[in-house]
């Protein structure tokens, strides 16, 4: 239907040249305010310029700097463009190496309208197209910098209208809109919530002794105003003598110990539970007609809407301990587009899997069966972890060569790292399930993905100088949303089974 | 092609027939040169600074003058001469039924495939070294995270602008 439609409207622009606009004049008014910040960076050029005593170039220096940014800035002014046509928005810009970009209404997310305070004063705005293009760094954001702000508040109309028209008449839009129909039924069904025992629980097992870095480097930073250094026993030897501790301590030198013990415990117990109270006090999570909406926090309260059909990936998170007790904490990878600087969504933080079960099957991922034949990659995964314990034992041995016995540390480090990767190596795991992938990766902090088919933009697969020998390769999925940094990937997999996967996985048609 | 297909393990040092073994198009030949230019702007003037530091500091404390000047201008004209041609030959593209497929490098060789129907929006970019032989790029934005952009270099302009062409008739709406 809509292919139809692109393939007819397609013609038109191609042919007749599109109705080109600029920029809104004002721009340059915005470019000359922008300006002032700028020429700071020519400060240190003055100043050089007054060392030495040659005050009449200063000024003509200044001038001469200020013409060439203008002229750049109307230059650039000159050569930007934009036309919108029926289904697109083309937009030519660049003085020497020209960017013609076209962004078809489909693609188009959102419209974002920005105003500054100089902006609102020359009355244009800012407008942001927002492609779910990946969050890669600015320049990949198409934008308008900036038009009139009644021509903006036009276009978003349009484009709005556009991406709205379609859905209303096409009949098959309006069954894939009927399946999302029947939980508007029952409206607002709870999914989820965290009482506050619940909270305790979980925050017993939130356990950490990351909070005793922050206590100790607070202990560091008192020393220096207490009389007396904390970590220094013979400074509690002195204060034990003056107040006739001594004998006793010396006497009951354990219970020293265990006070220590319990008072870390204690500290990092106190802690975890302190830090999901207040992250997550009175968490509730709904059902509503079109997204799941979460409620959550005590002194700061979030409301976030997660729209269900933007949800990219599932992603079920434990811990080596907390997954004996079957506690896991679910996280939804979703088309982030609510300015949020949370990347993947939190849903349920601490539940068993039962409780966790509903709320994939309202977005349609289901887990993976427990008796599932996982698939394992080779364990050449393992190498990295031995380039970094070879390294280790290499800078200890250097260490001792030159004296330092501390230095024996490395090597015994490099052993336990490189165990420690062969072991890790044999949880890399991953099986396709039909119409999604799972991924598990993780000794320590097991991590298991549910990819659905649909989410997968792009697909790479990688070899290497290492991996192409053995026959592997490692596949690298492009999906909407979640951090650059956690991409997803299945590593050292056969290549045949690699790119057989791969094309599974990208003929498969959009999620409804 | 049948002998290329059978020709496995690939020979590394031939890297024509690696894109014929995969079922790759080469890019433009030309594209050698606008990367020889490209790598000749980065390396000559670090070549210059090399040779000016040796002048004004080795030369001073009465070092081995001339040795770093040789070596860098050696090592400058040898990446210059020889490394581009090669590079260009590790590129390789298709436009399938469907999908555009990607691939570069060889010690760390990534092939990237993106259906169609999962771009967002296209650019054709073309930067003055291109333009002087006549080339352009093409650069695919899809919506994944990882792998936002992928960018296919060294095409002639007019095949850039029909390959956008065709993958802009695709393009149509999954997203609500």
């Amino acid at each position: 239907m809509s292919e139809s439609v692109a393939a007819d409207s397609a013609t038109l622009p191609a042919e007749a040249e599109p109705d080109w606009q600029r920029l809104h004049p004002a721009t340059l008014a915005l470019a000359i305010v922008r300006l002032g910040p700028r020429s700071l960076n020519f400060l240190p050029a003055v100043a050089a310029i007054g060392i030495a005593g040659k005050w009449i170039y200063a000024i003509p220096a200044l001038l001469a700097f200020l013409l060439f940014s203008l002229l750049a800035a109307w230059l650039k002014w000159l050569r930007f463009r934009f036309a919108v046509g029926t289904d697109e928005v083309v937009i030519e810009s660049g003085i020497l190496s020209r960017q013609h970009r076209t962004i078809p209404f489909d693609r188009i997310q959102d419209v974002s309208i920005e105003q500054g305070l100089i902006a609102r004063a020359l009355g244009i705005a800012k407008v942001g197209f927002e492609t779910g293009a990946g969050g890669a760094g600015k320049e990949n954001e198409a934008n308008l910098d900036a038009i009139g702000l009644e021509a903006a508040q036009a276009l978003r109309t349009t484009i709005r209208g556009h991406r709205s028209a379609p859905v209303a008449a096409a009949p098959a839009a309006a069954a894939v809109e009927g399946e999302a129909a029947p939980p508007a039924a029952d409206e607002d069904k709870l999914l989820f919530a965290m009482g506050p025992r619940q909270l305790v629980v979980a925050g017993l097992f939130n356990f950490s002794l990351a909070a005793l870095a922050v206590v100790g480097a607070g202990m560091q930073f008192f020393d220096n105003l207490l009389p007396f250094n904390v970590f220094d026993p013979r400074d509690w030897v002195d204060i034990a003598e003056t107040y006739g501790l001594d004998q006793w301590v010396v006497a009951h030198r354990w219970v020293a110990g265990v006070g220590a013990l319990i008072s870390l415990l204690f500290i990092g117990f106190v802690s975890g539970i302190a830090t999901m109270a207040f992250a997550n006090w009175d968490f509730r999570l709904t059902r509503e007609p079109r997204s799941l909406r979460r409620t959550r926090g005590l002194t700061t309260r979030t409301d976030v809407a997660i729209p269900v059909r933007r949800v990219q990936a599932a992603i079920l998170v434990t811990g080596w301990f907390r997954k004996r007790f079957g506690w896991h904490e679910l996280r939804l990878q979703s088309l982030a587009s609510d300015g949020g600087k949370e990347k993947d969504h939190q849903v349920v933080p601490f539940a068993q899997l039962a409780d966790i079960d509903p709320v994939l099957a309202e977005i349609a991922i289901a887990r993976a069966a427990e008796d599932t034949d996982w698939q394992h990659s080779h364990r050449i995964v393992a190498l990295g972890g031995f380039v970094g314990a070879v390294g280790a034992t290499i800078g200890g041995l250097t260490a001792v060569s030159f004296g330092q016995p501390l230095g024996w540390l490395g090597p015994v480090i490099g052993v336990l790292i490189a165990l420690a990767s062969l072991f890790g190596a044999r949880f890399h795991r991953w099986i396709d399930l039909g119409d999604r992938v799972a991924i598990r990766r993780g000794m320590w902090k097991p991590k298991t993905t549910l990819l659905p088919h649909a989410s997968v933009q792009s697909a790479d697969l990688k070899t290497d100088f290492i991996l192409r020998p053995l026959g592997l390769g490692t596949l690298v999925f492009g999906v909407p949303g979640g951090s650059s940094l956690a991409s997803h990937e299945i590593p050292a997999i056969p290549l045949g089974v690699a790119q057989e996967l791969r094309r599974r996985i990208l003929t498969a048609k959009a999620r409804a | 092609m049948t002998d290329i297909a059978a020709a496995h393990p690939t020979d590394p040092f031939d890297a024509g027939a690696l894109n014929a073994s995969e079922g790759l198009d080469p890019v433009d030949p030309a594209y050698a040169h606008v990367l020889r230019i490209t790598t000749a702007m980065n390396l000559v003037p670090i070549a210059i600074g090399a040779s000016v530091f040796d002048a004004l500091l080795i030369r001073h404390l009465e070092g081995p003058y001339g040795l770093i000047t040789l070596l860098a201008w050696f090592i400058a004209i040898f990446v210059i001469v020889s490394f581009p041609a090669r590079r260009m030959q590790r590129w390789g593209y298709k436009i399938g039924e469907g999908q555009l497929r990607v691939a570069r490098g060889w010690l760390f060789r990534t092939d990237t495939i993106v259906p169609f129907v999962r771009v967002q929006h296209i650019d054709v970019g073309q930067g003055p070294v291109e333009r002087w032989f006549g080339l352009s790029h093409l650069i695919v934005h899809t919506s994944g995270t990882h792998n936002s952009t992928v960018t296919l270099p060294g095409l002639p302009a007019d095949l850039a602008a029909a390959m956008r062409e065709t993958i802009r008739r695709h393009i149509q709406t999954d997203f609500a």
